[in-house]
């Protein structure tokens, strides 16, 4: 029997393509009717935030939410390479682990919290599944192109104050960002992606939270309230953890995790 | 190659990932690769950087394991109060343990970068199971205060004068046509001559322990590489620390230094990365250059290596 509050790894879904996950008990006696699954954004910002959405995944499991976080193929632990990764994969991987995260809890409804891109591909699966009782969207990335520009000038950035790679290194397959492969087609399917597009309602209850205010976010939120859904916006004076910074990363800002969890908590009492 | 997810340690609190190659020739006595977290990002490391090194190393035949020190990524914090550089080490010996009670592997090569260099190099002079190690940008000292700390200022401009500047034509030309700021490269050369030639100059507390760990690993039969990014500040302080004990190693053959030219700290390019695995694999392969076809034999003399080797630079 695993002591309460320690993650519990493992491997699931497809034997082809296993991802994994770290499921996080609920603590308390009295387990909340919801299952949380923590979609994480990608490349050098899936890094950069993963302490921060440890620390989520302890917090949500001690307030009695089962949740259970995952690495998206080609990412993190899970199989695969950066360079074979898509769109459609990931969202199916998004599905994978819902079905994961319901079986080992026995509950049907779901929360998804996403943040950066782990937010924009949390609201697609949310709005072509329909099933999706509760959203968080943290600074989702609401605009490919603005989020293809925000890494081209990452890395641009990084070039300024490292050595060159020697010999003109490309590969005609991928962009290097940061260390992290960005194949071709993903850019180009990054390009075409934009939240405003999705007319279906994505979740029942949703929780928008913003730490600076960036392209196209008003536009989303303006989005959002035109849906059905019951829609709480959050604006907070917190790091972008997702950014590499001069006093190093991997930081973890507490004010959003504690508006994250009482948020659920007030929906699940 | 398989993955499996794993819980290990005194408490079962550690978290890591088992790389287990596709065929091991029912050879148990091949050594396994442990990977050691860079500071304190998790087990999959800047760039997935390990989980490729683990990956190619199984595909190489090794069976390798990442996994996170307690209080990093997602093992959980210790109970005790015992100092992180102790608590690693221990938690170290505990992987070896694991890999020795689930596939009967008794002997090991060390990877790490940054901190888990260090801690690589503190639990290889405390265990006798450890056969080798790959030390990537291996820390004499912590650099405290990072921009506020007015030595590494100038430490960090002088190694960037010396690596980059020097070899740069821009550099000379703005030096040339009185563009440089010259007052600054001249308090920064003077600091840099005051810091090397200053009489009676104490060492580090830092760089005494590196030379004494060096002079205890000089009596086994040990393959260490210290693996040094060209834009990492610490390779000079390499160097200068290890003194004449490392460059006795490196003669023997037993410790060998490679820098990684136009590479820097975290490898944050694709081309930085390959090269890198390329090393490592090389490496590997001096040490157990026998692992994969029959019984790894860990003693035994290694071969000398004549002090105008180009590695050591």
């Amino acid at each position: 029997m695993r002591p309460p509050g320690r993650p519990l790894p493992f491997y699931f879904g497809p034997s082809d393509k296993p991802l994994f996950g770290c499921y996080h008990k609920a603590r308390t006696e009295d387990s909340r009717k919801c299952a949380v699954v923590i979609c994480q954004p990608v490349g050098h910002e899936y890094i950069n935030c993963h302490r921060a959405l440890r620390q989520l995944a302890a917090r949500l499991s001690e307030a009695g939410f089962p949740v259970l976080r995952f690495d998206y193929y080609g990412c993190g632990d899970s199989s695969g390479n950066a360079e074979e990764v898509r769109i459609s994969q990931w969202l199916e991987d998004i599905s994978t682990a819902i079905s994961e995260a319901r079986s080992r809890t026995g509950l049907v409804p779901v929360c998804l919290v996403g943040l950066r891109l782990g937010g924009a591909l949390a609201m697609m699966a949310s709005s072509q599944r329909g099933d999706i009782e509760s959203l968080i969207l943290w600074d989702p990335v609401v605009d490919g192109k603005s989020y293809l520009d925000g890494l081209l000038s990452l890395q641009k950035e990084l070039l300024r104050f490292r050595p060159k790679p020697r010999g003109g290194y490309k590969s005609p397959a991928y962009l290097d960002i940061v260390g992290f492969p960005l194949p071709h087609c993903l850019y180009t399917e990054l390009e075409m992606l934009n939240l405003l597009t999705l007319t279906e309602r994505p979740a029942k209850n949703l929780l928008f939270i913003q730490s600076e205010p960036a392209t196209g976010e008003k536009a989303l939120r303006d989005h959002l309230s035109q849906t059905k859904a019951r829609l709480e916006y959050q604006r907070l004076e917190i790091p972008q953890i997702w950014l590499p910074t001069e006093d190093g990363s991997l930081l973890v800002p507490s004010e959003a995790l504690k508006s994250v969890v009482s948020w659920a908590s007030r929906r699940y009492s | 190659m398989r993955e499996e997810a794993v819980l290990f340690g005194e408490m079962e609190s550690l978290i890591g990932i088992v790389t287990d190659p596709v065929r091991r020739d029912g050879n148990h006595l091949a050594p396994a690769a442990i990977l050691l977290n860079p500071g304190i990002v998790h087990r999959v490391a800047p760039g997935r950087i390990y989980v490729k090194i683990s990956r190619a190393l199984a595909a190489a035949g090794f069976v390798v394991l990442r996994f996170d020190f307690s209080g990093i990524g997602d093992s959980a914090a210790r109970h005790d109060s015992l100092p992180f550089e102790q608590s690693a080490v221990r938690e170290a010996q505990e992987a070896m343990d694991f890999l020795k009670a689930t596939r009967g592997i008794e002997h090991f090569i060390l990877l790490g970068g940054c901190s888990g260099a260090a801690i690589a190099l503190e639990t290889t002079c405390c265990d006798p199971r450890v056969i080798g190690g790959v030390l990537i940008n291996f820390p004499i000292a912590e650099d405290e205060g990072g921009n506020t700390n007015p030595e590494l200022i100038q430490r960090r401009a002088f190694h960037y004068y010396r690596n980059f500047a020097l070899a740069n034509l821009k550099s000379w030309c703005r030096l040339l046509t009185g563009q440089s700021d010259y007052r600054h490269l001249i308090r920064v050369l003077g600091f840099q001559a005051k810091r090397r030639f200053a009489s009676g100059r104490k060492r580090s507390s830092e760089a005494t322990r590196f030379e004494a760990n060096l002079r205890r690993l000089a009596g086994r039969s040990i393959q260490l590489t210290f693996l040094c990014s060209q834009g990492d500040l610490h390779v000079d302080d390499l160097r200068e620390a290890g003194g004449n004990e490392l460059e006795h190693l490196c003669a023997l053959g037993r410790v060998t230094l490679k820098v990684i030219l136009q590479s820097d700290h975290t490898f944050s390019s694709l081309y930085d990365q390959e090269r890198l695995l390329q090393v490592i694999l090389e490496q590997l392969d001096s040490i157990t250059p026998t692992h994969g076809n029959a019984a790894y034999i860990p003693e035994g003399p290694a071969t000398p290596r004549p002090k105008s080797d180009p590695i050591y630079r």
